[in-house]
């Protein structure tokens, strides 16, 4: 069991680093558009809310396979030819996005309306209300499901490799396809998902007191 | 805290006139629009080329430079990565036995990794040139993509373990309905199973390393597979399989190109038919021995054999 652990270890490595960057670069893309669009809708009118929300539910409904061979064979018949690891990231990144939005929005909605009203009396602008007095509120409520999220884009990142993109999942498979012991690998996998995912909870769990305690101060 | 008063339902409010506000919201809907008009522009672009008359893909091959072939990784002995982490096995040697007749030379192959299920999908997109993935031919595939040659013929067999509860052929078809049998996910794995073992239940699964490990765990008493994969796990794990003795429905594997270009599918043909009864045999022999303990046919001149 170990030896065969120990084996298929060399192998494992391009694709952890495979996972890592899908991961990386699906959190950092949604975290970026969906900022934008959960405050946009939060705080923007009917016309832009509107397409906003339509967006973020209907990534939110789609099954992530489904998304993912839908930007994979979708794509090249609009003239956009992705690679595979690239449409693999998107499709991540826009489902991810529709959950981002939702927390954005939760996050920014429960701050309450006096909060507002009040840093506007005192004459702030409206991006210097938002910077000063309702973000930092909301960042808050906004890092715990979050971060939920951000472990879930890293066990997600596992269904690239429908797409023939060669993540940990895939490397574990291709052991298995030359070893036919498959379950060695499995444990070996989820040994590293849990290991990646405890080191983003222990970090969240670290931010999340760093930001409780600025805020209180 | 200060603000203990938490409300989801606060909404804030909306339809105020604040200039720099509308300004910003104003923009993203400007880059929005232009996102738009660029789509558009491209599918235009796209529209126009499709009018274009088609070339043969042996052409674009050719100038190309390499081989775009869409395989898997996770089969042994059809396509796995060796212990060098190199691609190894039958299909990659047929790839490579194409690549040699396009160029000289048989390392000018790009191998695209991809999942059984995007075989026909991925030559019907473009992405590859050929697949070369352990993919029997049959009528309806035979409706979506062009079939070369078969290069192989596959036979089905019956592997169980030491453990099973039913380890023979007659034990397992005694067995009936409780029989429970795994099988690679598959158009007609369902049938397939039924062939052998008419009760049986069916359990369909994703790779051959699965169907073979539900049968180990015991969710299945014997995993479906390809003779091949029988013997070559006998050979190599006496003690842990056994063949249960019996194979059946012999399946021809052949490479998968697009279809409506009649010079891309006769180059490929004419490739293998070389290589597996010309006079360029070494590959395709080396292939059949090392991956199926099969020893070459002897090449008589005279009246040809296909």
């Amino acid at each position: 069991m170990i030896a065969a652990m120990v084996y298929a270890l060399p192998f494992l490595w391009q694709g952890f680093v495979l996972t890592l960057a899908v991961s990386g670069l699906v959190v950092a893309g949604s975290l970026v558009i969906g900022l934008l669009l959960g405050t946009a809708l939060a705080f923007g009118p009917r016309w832009l809310g509107l397409p906003i929300r339509v967006f973020a539910d209907t990534a939110r409904a789609i099954p992530l396979i489904v998304l993912i061979f839908t930007v994979y064979y979708g794509l090249p018949a609009l003239g956009l030819s992705l690679s595979p690891f690239w449409a693999a990231v998107a499709a991540l990144t826009l489902f991810k996005t529709g959950h981002v939005i939702e927390i954005v929005r939760g996050a920014i909605g429960s701050i309450h309306p006096g909060q507002m009203e009040a840093a506007k009396t005192i004459g702030l602008t409206f991006a210097n209300r938002l910077r000063y007095v309702i973000f930092p509120q909301a960042v808050r409520r906004f890092l715990p499901p979050w971060i939920n999220a951000v472990t879930d884009s890293v066990k997600g990142s596992a269904l690239v490799s429908l797409v023939g993109v060669v993540d940990l999942m895939m490397a574990i498979q291709q052991v298995i396809g030359r070893t036919f012991e498959p379950m060695p690998l499995y444990i070996l996998g989820a040994a590293i998902y849990i290991a990646v995912n405890a080191t983003l909870s222990i970090a969240s769990r670290r931010l999340e007191a760093r930001f409780a305690a600025t805020v209180a101060a | 805290m200060t603000d203990s008063n938490d409300r989801m339902d606060a909404a804030a409010p909306g339809g105020e006139a604040i200039p720099g506000r509308r300004g910003a919201f104003t923009a993203l809907g400007a880059a929005t629009l232009g996102a738009a008009a660029f789509a558009g522009m491209a599918a235009t672009a796209e529209r126009a080329a499709a009018q274009a008359p088609r070339e043969s893909l042996l052409r674009t091959v050719i100038s190309r430079g390499r081989l775009i072939v869409g395989t898997g990784s996770t089969n042994a002995p059809w396509h796995f990565e060796d212990d060098r982490g190199q691609l190894s096995g039958m299909d990659i040697a047929m790839a490579r036995i194409l690549a040699a007749g396009l160029f000289d030379d048989p390392a000018k192959v790009e191998f695209v990794r991809q999942d059984p299920a995007q075989r026909i999908p991925n030559i019907n997109t473009g992405r590859v040139d050929i697949v070369i993935q352990f993919m029997t031919m049959n009528p309806q595939r035979a409706q979506l993509v062009a079939f070369s040659r078969p290069y192989y013929a596959e036979g089905v067999a019956l592997l169980t373990s030491a453990r099973s509860r039913f380890k023979t052929f007659a034990e397992l078809r005694a067995a009936g309905s409780t029989a429970r049998a795994s099988v690679l996910q598959n158009a007609g794995a369902d049938a397939l199973v039924k062939d052998a073992l008419p009760q049986a239940q069916v359990m369909q699964l994703d790779t051959q390393a699965n169907v073979i490990q539900a049968m180990e765990a015991g969710r299945a008493d014997t995993a479906v597979v390809d003779l091949s994969t029988v013997r070559w796990l006998v050979k190599r794990t006496p003690d842990r399989y056994i063949d249960a003795g019996h194979s059946f429905r012999s399946q021809l594997y052949g490479a998968a190109m697009r279809q409506s270009d009649p010079d891309w599918l006769n180059f490929v043909n004419a490739v293998f038919n070389v290589n597996m009864f010309g006079h360029v045999s070494e590959a395709y022999d080396a292939a059949m021995s090392d991956f199926f303990g099969i020893e070459p046919r002897r090449r008589t001149p005279g009246f040809p054999p296909i």
